[in-house]
């Protein structure tokens, strides 16, 4: 059965991040990752075809994110939920796993897409600072 | 459901007599429901012949504006309700960040480009930013959603029992995406769209205009006949020609249409080009 239409702002979000070269996550408004770019699946190991739209106890599990001590950063602290909790952007660095076995030290920049109507969701973009 | 096409030219008005069979005038549709009551989708310059046709029943009137290029809006300073002070205009447009869409549309009707402001019109009018969820206008339901194009702009799907008409004269659904393969939720005006028994559709350019107007907003001809297919209209009324298209060019492109649209599946008597005067009553059997 097919979802329910998506607002155009996301629409047009895809589509731009589809084109980037810079790792790039579509996120709606509930928080649920529901596309990231070619780029992205390079670091994460993974097609997005591959995963389909994840939520973030899933994406959390599988890819992190962690800080340097090895601890998982609280949700509350991530820029994502920062740009859709209080529609404003955010960054933050921390370490991210592949499910190919690498680790990914990058900075996510989380913007959120504002209407209207209200923040319809948000795009994440990751710098990779350092690779093991 | 009664329709009229008072003007499918985008863009700019093309009269002349390169033009004189589809029409020169821009944006404007008349529907009239079952119960009498009187809609125009946009108020390009076609709605100034509307209105000098409407006579009493423009006494009350809804206006449901798309969006606020001029293309769409010029003709509301030359529509003869809006100056019958016993007359009721009700205007319907998107909603925007930076100002209501009395404020936008002020801009317009106001100096230095008219004579006369809003509040000036003798006319009773009020202006709606487009509800996020059907309303009722008369005997039918509305729909409004945003779509692809430059700016605030809206898609309106007016249902009356069980036809429907559906209008988006500016919009570009393949912009970034893929029309037949992408999911439905992932096509911009997919949902509105979807099994209308009339859309009357974005089709401004030829394949070969389009690669130098790419995100201007308008559909190339295919795009329009890949769309229509995908969301299984009855019948595509190609509609905002571009106002560069001769009546012959405009022959010439229906010709190729129709080879194209039947080799999508569509029927022979589901697709046309919007000409001004045309007439449509959609009932089970659009005619």
């Amino acid at each position: 059965m097919a979802e329910a239409q998506r607002p155009v702002e996301l629409i047009l979000a895809r589509s731009l991040i589809d084109t980037l070269s810079t790792p790039g996550f579509l996120v709606d408004e509930e928080g649920i990752v529901v596309f990231f770019n070619d780029a992205a699946s390079v670091l994460l190991g993974v097609r997005f075809e591959e995963v389909g739209r994840m939520g973030p106890e899933r994406w959390s599990t599988e890819f992190g994110p962690f800080d340097e001590a090895g601890e998982r950063v609280p949700p509350e602290d991530l820029p994502l939920t920062i740009a859709l909790r209080h529609g404003r952007p955010s960054t933050a660095r921390f370490r991210i796993h592949s499910l190919k076995g690498t680790e990914h030290e990058i900075e996510a920049a989380a913007v959120p897409i504002m209407t209207v109507g209200g923040t319809s969701g948000a795009m994440v973009f990751f710098w990779t600072l350092e690779e093991s | 459901m009664r329709v009229k096409v008072w003007g499918a030219r985008g863009s700019v008005p093309a009269p002349g007599p390169e033009t004189v069979r589809y029409g020169g005038n821009t944006s404007c549709v008349e529907i009239t429901l079952s119960d009498g009551t009187l809609l125009a989708l946009d108020a390009g310059t076609g709605i100034r012949s509307m209105g000098l046709a409407l006579g009493e029943r423009g006494r009350r009137i809804n206006i449901l504006l798309t969006h606020l290029h001029m293309d769409h809006i010029q003709g509301l300073m030359f529509f003869a309700p809006a100056f019958n002070p016993t007359a009721e205009m009700v205007i319907w447009g998107p909603e925007a960040a930076d100002a209501s869409l009395r404020d936008r549309i002020a801009r317009y009707i106001s100096a230095p480009l008219s004579p006369v402001e809003v509040r000036e019109l003798p006319c009773n009018v009020s202006f709606n930013e487009a509800p996020h969820s059907e309303w009722r206008i008369g005997s039918a339901t509305v729909r409004a959603a945003s779509v692809t194009h430059r700016g605030p702009t809206l898609g309106y799907r007016v249902t009356e029992g069980d036809v429907s008409l559906c209008y988006i004269p500016d919009h570009e659904p393949a912009l970034g995406a893929n029309l037949e393969r992408d999911d439905p939720e992932w096509i911009s005006g997919f949902n509105l769209a979807q099994g209308a028994t009339v859309l009357l559709h974005d089709g401004q350019y030829t394949s070969a205009e389009y690669p130098s107007r790419t995100g201007w907003g308008h559909s190339k001809l295919s795009d329009a006949l890949a769309f229509a297919r995908r969301v299984e209209t009855e019948r595509l009324v190609v509609f905002h020609h571009d106002p560069l298209h001769s009546d012959d060019m405009l022959d010439a492109l229906q010709g190729s249409a129709m080879e194209r649209w039947a080799e999508l599946g569509g029927e022979p008597t589901g697709l046309e080009f919007a000409a001004e005067r045309r007439e449509l009553v959609i009932d089970r059997a659009p005619r």
